[in-house]
C-alpha cells in the first residue's frame, strides 16, 4: 500500500500506542521485547511509546525476569483495585478480572463437565483467579471481591441456593461461605439473569430505560427484572425465574419437582432429545452452530424455542410492563432463526401500548454478560475509600 | 498363557476381525463413517498383553476421551495410532478404508496428528521452527520462512492460542503455552485426527483452561481427537464419548452424561462390560 499522506507523525503515535494497549490487554502482561514482536513494532518504538503510556498513567512497568535475565513487565495500569467476575454456566466458567475503571485487564474461559460438582468447580475457580492475578502481576490483597453468577435462584442474604434440586451438587453448602473460605476475600453470589440484567443495564441494550426485563437462554432460561433501576430480587431470590413456569399441564416432570415447566420443553436437554433421531447425538454448541449456518431442523428447534419462551417472557411483561427486553445466552448467538420468534411472540400476547410501545432487543455484550454483570456487583459493592490505601 | 506366533501386519490372520460397523451400536444411523475405527487391536510384548482385541471408533467433530488407570493401555493404543508400534493382529481403518501404519511419518501422511505426553518440542527453537520442525517448507532449495510464519500465525489464529510472539524460543513458554505449541504442529499438514496423550497432566488450572478450550476448537474444527487423560473432570468437560480401558481391554462406553462413580467403576474394574470375561 503507498504510503498514507493524510496520517501525520501524531496520529501514527496515538495509532501504535493504541495498538499497544489492545496487545497488553490481550495478553495481560508482557515484556517491552514480546511487545514488541506481538505489536509488530520496533523495539525503540515500544519503548518509546511505554514510557509515555506510563507517564500518562495508562500502564504500569514492574521488574520481572524472562529466562533467568531482567526484563520489564508492561502491565495496564489499575485503578485502585481489581475485581472477579466469575459465571458458573452449566457447561463452561467464564472468569474476568477488572479495575475499578471497569477495564478488564484479564479473562479466561473453561469449558465443564455436565453435573459439575461444586467442589471441584470452586476450586478451579480460586486457581484461576489465583493464577490470573499472578498474570497481571498482583495478588490476592489487590482483590476488592468475587461474584459468582449461578445458573440457580439464589438467596443473596444467605448465599445458598433457594430452590432445591435446580443445580444437583450445590444444594447443600453456604456457596459465599465455601468460596470465601478459599480466597479469603469478600464473595457475592447471585443468579446468573440477575448479573445479566445488571451488566445490560449498566453498559449494555438496556441502559437507557429503568425498567427492563434480561432474558438469558442457555441450558436453561431464566430472566432479570430492573425496576426503577434496581435489580428486582424478590424475597427469596426467585423472582423472574421463568424456566419454571407451567408451559404444559402434561409434561415431563423438571428438576425443581414440578410439572411441565418451561425448562422441560427449552432446556438443552429437550432440544437435543428432539434431535436425536434426525441428527444423532449433538451438543447444544452444535445446534447454534448448524441454525446459524442453515440447518433446516436445527433452525426449527430453536424457532419453536423462541415461541415458547416468548409467550412466557409475555407474562412476565404484563406483570411488570417493563420499557425493553433484552435477550442473551447461548441460545441468543444463534441471532434471528431464535430472535425474531421470540420478539413476535412477546409483542403478540402483551398488551399493545399506543404511548412506549416495549422494545425486544438482541443482546450486545455476546456471551459476556453474566460475567460482567458479577463484576457490576463487586464493584457497586465495594466501598472504595473504605478499602485503605489506593492500591499502588 | 498362550505363546501364539505374532501374526506380521503383512500377512493379517485368517480370521479378520469384522469390517466397522458404520455407527456405534444403539444409536441412530449417522450418515457418516468414522475417521478412525479400531478393530480388535492387540498387542504383546513378550508375554505381556498390553492391549488384547480392543475396538475404538472416532467420528468427524468428534471427541473421545479415553481414560484407564496407569498400564491400562492408554499409550500404547496411542502409539499405535501414532504409528510407533505395530500390532500384532487387528484392523486399522480411515475413514472407511483399511490403512497399516508403518511408522510416525506415514501416520502424518495419513492425516494423524499425534502430541505426546513428553511433547518432543525443540527447547532451543522458536514457535515456528517447532511447528515445521523435520517439515519445512522450501523454496528452490531454501526455507520458505515467510510463508512459514503466515502459516503459524493463521494456525495460531485458528487455535485462538494465547502466544505473544512466534519468534519466542520455547523455553521462553509457559507449560500451557507449550502445549498449545504442540497442539498448533499437530494442525500443520491438514489431519483428519488429532490423538492427545495426557496434555492437562503437568499444567496449573489456568494452562488446563486454555488446553481444554483448544481441544474444543479442534472439535469445532472437524476434527477427530481422542483425548487420553487420568482426569475425568477434564475428560467430562470436553468429551463426547468416553472410552474405558482396563488392562489393555475395553471395559465401557460411556456418553457424556455418564456419572463420575460410573465411570470410576469401569476404571478400577467394579463393573465389567461387554462380556470380556476379564
Amino acid at each position: 500500500m503507498s504510503r498514507l499522506t493524510a496520517g501525520s507523525q501524531s496520529s501514527l503515535r496515538e495509532a501504535n500506542k493504541g495498538l499497544l494497549v489492545d496487545t497488553i490487554k490481550q495478553f495481560g502482561g508482557l515484556t517491552q521485547v514480546e511487545l514488541a514482536d506481538a505489536t509488530g513494532l520496533s523495539a525503540a518504538t515500544v519503548s518509546t511509546l511505554v514510557k509515555q503510556l506510563t507517564e500518562s498513567r495508562l500502564v504500569e512497568v514492574r521488574p520481572t525476569s524472562r529466562s533467568g535475565r531482567r526484563a520489564q513487565l508492561v502491565t495496564l495500569a489499575r485503578a485502585t483495585g481489581l475485581a472477579a467476575g466469575v459465571h458458573v454456566g452449566h457447561r463452561s466458567l467464564r472468569v474476568l478480572l477488572s479495575d475499578f475503571n471497569r477495564e478488564i485487564v484479564a479473562e479466561q474461559s473453561m469449558p465443564l463437565p455436565r453435573e459439575h460438582p461444586m467442589d471441584t468447580v470452586l476450586d478451579r475457580v480460586a486457581l484461576l483467579i489465583v493464577d490470573m492475578l499472578e498474570l497481571v502481576a498482583s495478588s490476592l490483597d489487590e482483590l476488592a471481591g468475587i461474584a459468582l453468577g449461578l445458573p440457580a435462584p439464589v438467596d443473596v442474604s444467605t448465599g445458598m441456593l433457594s430452590v432445591r434440586g435446580v443445580l444437583p451438587g450445590w444444594d447443600s453448602e453456604h456457596i459465599g461461605e465455601v468460596m470465601g473460605k478459599r480466597l479469603g476475600r469478600p464473595v457475592y453470589v447471585e443468579n446468573d439473569a440477575n448479573l445479566g440484567a445488571l451488566a445490560q443495564m449498566t453498559f449494555g441494550a438496556t441502559h437507557p430505560y429503568a425498567d427492563s426485563v434480561y432474558v438469558r437462554a442457555s441450558y436453561g432460561t431464566g430472566a432479570g427484572v430492573i425496576l426503577g433501576g434496581r435489580l428486582h430480587r424478590g424475597f427469596g431470590g426467585t423472582a423472574g425465574e421463568i424456566g419454571h413456569v407451567q408451559v404444559d399441564p402434561y409434561g415431563h416432570i423438571c428438576r425443581c419437582g414440578r410439572r411441565g415447566c418451561l425448562d422441560t420443553v427449552v432446556g438443552a436437554e429437550a432440544l437435543l432429545a428432539s434431535l436425536q433421531t434426525s441428527h444423532g447425538p449433538l451438543t447444544l454448541r452444535d445446534v447454534i452452530t448448524r441454525a446459524v449456518d442453515g440447518d433446516p431442523g436445527c433452525s426449527r428447534v430453536l424457532a419453536d424455542a423462541g415461541r415458547t419462551i416468548g409467550r412466557v417472557v409475555a407474562g412476565v411483561c404484563q406483570a411488570v410492563n417493563p420499557q425493553a427486553v433484552c435477550v442473551g445466552g447461548e441460545l441468543a448467538d444463534a441471532g434471528s432463526v431464535f430472535l425474531a420468534p421470540l420478539a413476535e411472540a412477546v409483542q403478540e400476547h402483551i398488551l399493545p401500548n399506543r404511548v412506549a410501545p416495549m422494545e425486544v432487543l438482541a443482546s450486545p455484550l455476546r456471551g459476556d454478560e453474566v460475567a460482567k454483570g458479577a463484576l457490576v456487583q463487586v464493584l457497586d459493592s465495594t466501598d472504595l475509600f473504605a478499602q485503605g490505601g489506593d492500591g499502588q | 498363557m498362550t505363546n501364539r506366533p505374532l501374526t506380521h501386519p503383512a500377512h493379517p490372520p485368517a480370521a479378520l476381525p469384522p469390517p466397522c460397523p458404520p455407527s456405534p451400536p444403539g444409536q441412530p444411523p449417522l450418515p457418516r463413517t468414522p475417521v478412525l475405527c479400531l478393530q480388535g487391536i492387540t498387542k504383546r510384548f513378550g508375554a505381556v498383553e498390553a492391549l488384547l482385541d480392543v475396538s475404538v471408533q472416532v467420528h468427524e467433530g468428534e471427541v473421545v476421551g479415553l481414560v484407564g488407570d496407569n498400564a491400562a493401555g492408554k499409550s500404547t493404543l496411542a502409539k499405535v495410532i501414532a504409528g510407533a508400534l505395530q500390532p500384532d493382529t487387528g484392523l486399522i481403518e480411515l475413514g472407511g478404508e483399511p490403512v497399516q501404519i508403518g511408522s510416525p511419518s506415514s501416520a502424518h501422511a495419513l492425516g494423524i496428528a499425534t502430541v505426546f505426553q513428553d511433547l518432543a518440542l525443540c527447547e532451543n527453537l522458536d514457535v515456528t521452527a517447532n511447528l515445521f520442525l523435520g517439515r519445512e517448507l522450501k523454496r528452490s532449495g531454501l526455507m520458505h520462512d515467510g510463508q512459514m510464519e503466515a502459516h503459524t500465525r493463521s494456525v495460531l489464529h485458528d487455535l485462538r492460542a494465547n502466544i505473544p510472539s512466534i519468534h519466542t524460543p520455547l523455553n521462553q513458554l509457559s507449560a500451557g503455552q507449550r502445549q498449545a505449541v504442540a497442539i498448533a504442529r499437530t494442525l500443520i499438514g491438514r489431519p483428519r485426527l488429532v490423538v492427545l496423550d495426557e496434555p492437562t497432566s503437568s499444567l496449573s488450572v489456568a494452562q488446563t483452561a486454555e488446553v481444554l478450550t483448544h481441544i474444543e476448537r479442534l472439535r469445532d474444527l472437524g476434527l477427530g481427537v481422542i483425548f487420553i487423560s487420568h482426569n475425568l473432570t477434564d475428560v467430562r468437560a470436553v468429551a463426547d464419548r468416553i472410552e474405558v480401558l482396563r488392562h489393555g481391554q475395553n471395559n465401557g462406553t460411556f456418553g457424556p452424561d455418564a456419572a463420575q462413580s460410573d465411570l470410576i467403576g469401569a476404571i478400577t474394574g467394579a463393573t465389567r462390560f461387554g462380556g470380556l470375561g476379564g
